[in-house]
């Protein structure tokens, strides 16, 4: 097969241009993982003078050449040339070598380092921006102006509001980018429109992402970087923070195993660099199969316990006795999140002694039972408790941190949660110097709430006196969703059962026939108003690129969004450190920000409140609505205006370091918080913090109405259903998916747009273990196809009665789940580091997405999807361009140590 | 030997297709030397060979080995394009066919050895088994030596620097690089 010449190969320079030394310095923060990396831009006229190679000569203040780990090194892909004030200037985009936080002397991740080739610019890859509004006219989306755009818009949601109802105006929106764009964006759906009919980018519903952690009482964002550093132990689980985080791997946990000799064990399908690095330094790699996780934490909690490991002292302080559970503040056990997941008895204990009794009961916690169920070596589980849990000699605990993330709540969200939760109690995990428990995060946390979610209005009433949030996704093809706002993400391939949801959306908005076959803004409106009365669906999506199909193929309006870069912005990280992201160049064209976009609707639309004129207007807002949570930043606002200054301004001065949210005021002094859960903690006068500053429970104890911790229990036919069912029959294989390095939280700069990227990630891949390939004929380099026809759909709302009508089984015998086909294709690595049995492939790759054979059946108890369990088969389709070209991809293995 | 020569070439061509070769002939017409032999440069794919030419002309022409001396997975550590900082380099004979490789089993080649993340020197960390460079002992970044240094796994921002090679009778030359040496703004400027 012929490589193609359009192949947008890197072609690598040997000199790069070094800014000069009053080049100006603005700083920023990476915009991929929730590591969220120090920058700093340089930026001087395109036409120089540049920068010259002695320290004296370069605002990088570096003598050339460097020496190892000086940091400040001006590679390729950390230069780029775009507009700014509408003249061409020269940008350096480096990681900040003087930060003494995060990435400390200016470490970097693959995707950081290339951060500068995101930048939009009419000569690279990036110059497919979204620049104009656009409106689909005879199948031609057509430039046209903002008001034309906006006045369809609002006048179409008017209509659906006033004729089908505010649930009938849906917005799927990223819940990430900037507090600015999302306080905008919910202060409009709920607190403006007022509708149920809302869902973030990965998930069907707005919901708990770790729900077992908040019954017990564990805030999801506890720990700080420095945790991993002072561990003894670090539990990662689900992940490989080598793989996806990756500032946090370099800087802070191979800090902690060159100096503390930590053991690091990691709970993962695939045996990733991480995996094969800890073992070499004397931690462990737990091969277990996907969605297996509660039977392996309930088996090393019973190690533990049998040998007396477990920390009884902090046990016996910090967990909630019946009484506690029972009574705090007159609300106890009736108004807590378990109660609200009908649950009745399944999940509570009265206490500690209850919690153990019921494990020690259960079958699947035996080692041996457990092991199997794991398909992993028994003896694992033993040595996994002995480095988690046992004493020294002189009777001091290791410190143990637990980190967690997609593999492990994408999979078997409540159970695992709970039970590796339940786990962190036992080992006196939280709120102490290595003795952490947290995720480690996705996305970087930019998320505001500039509204309450009207629970009232969601039409999914389950048992009891209760209701669960709305399902966007079944709500959608249950033809409910009348206008749909999608806001910077790839709806369609980002959800499950994702073929499903194409047929929905082509059959509401492509195969409906009132089409817009004018540019008369009145004539579009009637049109548009036709189709939604007819049960159509109006979409406007809104992005900084073309996002095929929600964007290519049924919307209606586009509408294009200024980013990263191109407004002042602000957003948190994994360890709840607050930074302002500077506006440093020109959008594309005439994009704005989402903020502001939302603005402009909004006004026309007829709702106050929404005359800002610059990003710091909506982040003063935005304030008082962090009040009390993890990433309160309320007094960002109060010491500003004591000072006289816009809270932006203030934010800024503390550059790439930024401040440790929840902040608390005392006297005129911003108090940061280092870590949740801080029991020791003794910054805070006597007195409190200023009444400006609300203090929870969450940062000097833990999150319930007693301060403690709620055990709970975790039992396995809550989940076995569906994961019999799931389990691969046949000639199936477990298909599981994830982020790798190279690509992750970036794939829409990665592989469409960073040719560096592109050469190594061509297509699509899928990991293969060498005996599973070769009873199929498969080598490294062959295109595969991996399909499911068997793929539940949940297809509409159950009501639910009896206690089994929610479980996968009631659902099914009830007709609630539809049987689809699903499909993708890959190029296939072979190797040794996947498990055997199991195939892993990229999240969601958008031309092959994995998601199409994902199954769309929300854990019934939190309305989480279970993206990481799925089962296929997989077919040799024949050689891939790439098997024999030494120009693209490598099929080597990814833990060579 | 002559026949294993072309078998190899050709295979090279077809394994490239659309990537213009460098010969010798038009590589010497770019520094005005004098043509001795038949040497065969494969091309890095998407660079058009007048390009490619032009770009090689900046770089000193240095002898660094006898292909008659190489034994198959033992490197030989050299210096270029200067003996100044960051230069160190290492060439093999990979026992595999590679991307921009030469000999009759288009398997030498030569990549400058400084981790393009922070400029640790993997020099000593040739792993055969996997004909890669790496894992880096700073943040384990690891490199495949037969696909023109693309990284395999890790944190750097640019493959490896390939130093090209030319073959003449039996002895090897490094011509020019394709990269940026870490540490430097110009592979040229020591």
């Amino acid at each position: 097969m012929a490589v193609t010449t359009s192949t947008p190969f890197y072609q690598p320079v040997d000199t790069v241009t070094l800014p000069p030394i009053n080049a100006e310095v603005l700083t920023t923060c990476c915009d991929y993982c929730v590591v969220a990396c120090g920058y700093k831009i340089y930026r001087w006229p395109a036409e120089g003078p540049h920068g010259g190679p002695a320290k004296e000569e370069n605002a990088l203040n570096r003598d050339y050449p460097l020496s190892p780990l000086a940091g400040n090194w001006l590679g390729p892909n950390q230069f780029t040339q775009a507009g700014h004030n509408g003249k061409l200037h020269n940008f350096a985009i480096i990681a900040d070598a003087d930060a003494d936080v995060v990435n400390v002397r200016g470490g970097h991740s693959i995707r950081g380092g290339c951060i500068s080739q995101k930048v939009y610019s009419p000569r690279l890859a990036t110059r497919d921006r979204l620049k104009y509004p656009l409106v689909r006219v005879n199948d031609i989306l057509m430039p046209v102006t903002w008001d034309f755009a906006l006045d369809i818009m609002a006048e179409v949601s008017k209509h659906v509001i006033r004729h089908h109802g505010e649930q009938a105006w849906a917005m799927k929106y990223f819940s990430y980018q900037f507090y600015e764009n999302t306080y905008a964006l919910t202060k409009l759906a709920f607190r403006s429109i007022n509708t149920p009919a809302v869902a973030h980018h990965d998930h069907p519903s707005i919901v708990d992402s770790a729900p077992g952690w908040t019954d017990i009482g564990y805030d999801i964002f506890g720990a700080c970087y420095e945790d991993f550093s002072l561990a003894d132990c670090i539990v990662c689980s689900g992940t490989d923070p080598y793989e996806t985080k990756t500032v946090l791997w370099n800087e802070w946990i191979l800090k902690g195993i060159a100096k503390n000799k930590t053991k690091v064990i990691m709970i993962n399908p695939r045996r990733t660099m991480g995996a094969a690095y800890a073992e070499k330094h004397g931690g462990l790699h737990i091969d277990l199969n996907p969605g297996s996780d509660t039977v392996v934490h309930m088996a090393i909690q019973r190690i533990i316990i049998e040998n007396g490991w477990q920390d009884q002292a902090f046990i016996d302080k910090w967990t909630n006795n019946f009484w506690e559970t029972d009574s705090g503040f007159g609300q106890g056990t009736r108004n807590t999140p378990w109660q609200w997941r009908t649950t009745w008895g399944k999940f509570q204990v009265d206490g500690w002694e209850d919690w153990k009794e019921w494990l020690l009961s259960q079958e699947e916690s035996k080692p041996e039972v457990a092991a199997r169920i794991a398909g992993i070596d028994p003896q694992k589980l033993y040595q996994a408790a002995e480095m988690m849990a046992k004493p020294r000699e002189d009777g001091e605990r290791p410190r143990t941190t637990i980190g967690i993330e997609k593999g492990n709540y994408w999979s078997n969200n409540y159970l695992n949660t709970v039970s590796i939760g339940t786990l962190g109690i036992i080992l006196g995990c939280g709120g102490r110097p290595g003795r952490a428990i947290t995720r480690f995060g996705g996305h970087q946390r930019g998320g505001s709430n500039g509204g309450p979610y009207p629970n009232l209005k969601s039409p999914y009433k389950v048992g009891g006196r209760r209701r669960n949030r709305l399902d966007l996704d079944r709500w959608l093809q249950s033809g409910q969703v009348r206008f749909a706002y999608v806001v910077g993400t790839t709806w369609v391939q980002a959800m499950a059962g994702s073929s499903a949801l194409e047929d929905a959306f082509r059959r509401y908005t492509r195969n409906n026939p009132h089409q817009i076959r004018s540019l008369d803004k009145e004539e579009i409106i009637a049109t548009l108003k036709r189709r939604v009365d007819s049960g159509g669906t109006v979409v406007a999506n809104q992005d900084i690129y073309m996002v095929d199909p929600i964007g290519a193929k049924y919307a209606d309006i586009v509408l294009p969004a200024a980013t990263w870069g191109e407004s002042d912005f602000t957003r948190a990280n994994g360890e709840r450190r607050i930074r302002l992201y500077s506006a440093f160049y020109d959008p594309p064209g005439d994009a704005k920000p989402d903020w502001k976009i939302v603005s402009m609707f909004a006004k026309k639309m007829g709702f106050s409140g929404y005359d800002w004129n610059e990003p710091n207007d909506v982040f003063e807002e935005s304030c008082r609505f962090s009040r009390g949570g993890r990433t309160d930043y309320n007094v960002l606002r109060t010491v500003a205006m004591r000072r006289g200054m816009k809270a932006h301004e203030l934010l800024r001065s503390y550059g790439t370091t930024g401040l440790q949210c929840p902040l608390l005021l005392d006297g005129d002094t911003i108090l940061e918080t280092k870590r949740l859960h801080d029991v020791e903690r003794t910054d805070v006068p006597d007195t409190g913090p200023e009444g400006v500053t609300v203090a929870g429970k969450n940062i000097f104890a833990f999150k319930s109405h007693a301060g403690k911790l709620n055990l709970l229990k975790s039992p396995w036919s809550v989940w076995s259903d569906f994961y019999d069912f799931m389990t691969p029959k046949g000639d199936e294989l477990w298909v599981t998916n994830g982020r790798i390095n190279e690509i992750w939280q970036s794939g829409f700069d990665d592989t469409e747009r960073r040719a560096y990227i592109q050469q190594r990630w061509p297509m699509n891949f899928a990991e293969i273990h060498p005996d599973d390939a070769a009873s199929r004929g498969i080598e490294s380099g062959d295109m595969v196809a991996i399909q499911s026809a068997r793929v539940p759909v949940l297809k509409d709302y159950n009501l639910f009665v009896k206690s089994d009508d929610m479980s996968f089984d009631g659902q099914m015998k009830r007709g609630h789940i539809d049987l689809v086909t699903g499909q993708f294709s890959a190029v296939a690595i072979v190797t040794p580091a996947i498990k055997k049995g199991v195939v892993f492939t990229n999240f969601l790759a958008k031309n092959a997405p994995a998601n199409a054979i994902v199954p769309r059946v929300p854990d019934p108890l939190t309305l989480n999807y279970r993206f990481k369990i799925a089962s296929g088969t997989v077919q040799r389709m024949g050689e891939s361009p790439f098997k024999n070209d030494f120009s693209q991809m490598s099929f080597r293995r990814r833990d060579i140590v | 030997m002559s026949s294993l020569k072309t078998d190899a070439h050709e295979h090279a061509i077809k394994s490239e297709p659309k990537h213009d070769c460098l010969s010798r002939r038009s590589f010497l017409i770019g520094t005005g030397a004098a043509a001795t032999g038949t040497v065969m440069l494969t091309g890095i794919p998407g660079l058009e060979g007048k390009a490619w030419a032009a770009h090689v002309a900046r770089y000193p022409r240095i002898l660094i080995a006898k292909l008659s001396a190489l034994q198959v997975e033992r490197p030989q550590r050299f210096r270029y394009p200067d003996d100044g900082k960051n230069t160190n380099s290492m060439l093999v004979k990979l026992g595999q066919e590679a991307g921009g490789g030469i000999g009759p089993d288009r398997d030498v080649i030569a990549f400058n050895t400084l981790c393009t993340h922070m400029g640790a020197d993997l020099g000593r960390y040739y792993k055969a088994s996997d004909t890669a460079l790496g894992p880096c002992p700073f943040h384990q970044s690891v490199f495949d030596l037969t696909r023109h240094g693309i990284i395999i796994s890790g944190h750097a921002t640019e493959s490896l620097p390939q130093v090209l090679l030319e073959l003449d009778g039996d002895e090897i030359w490094a011509v020019g690089m394709v990269g940026l040496i870490y540490g430097r703004y110009d592979n040229l400027a020591a």
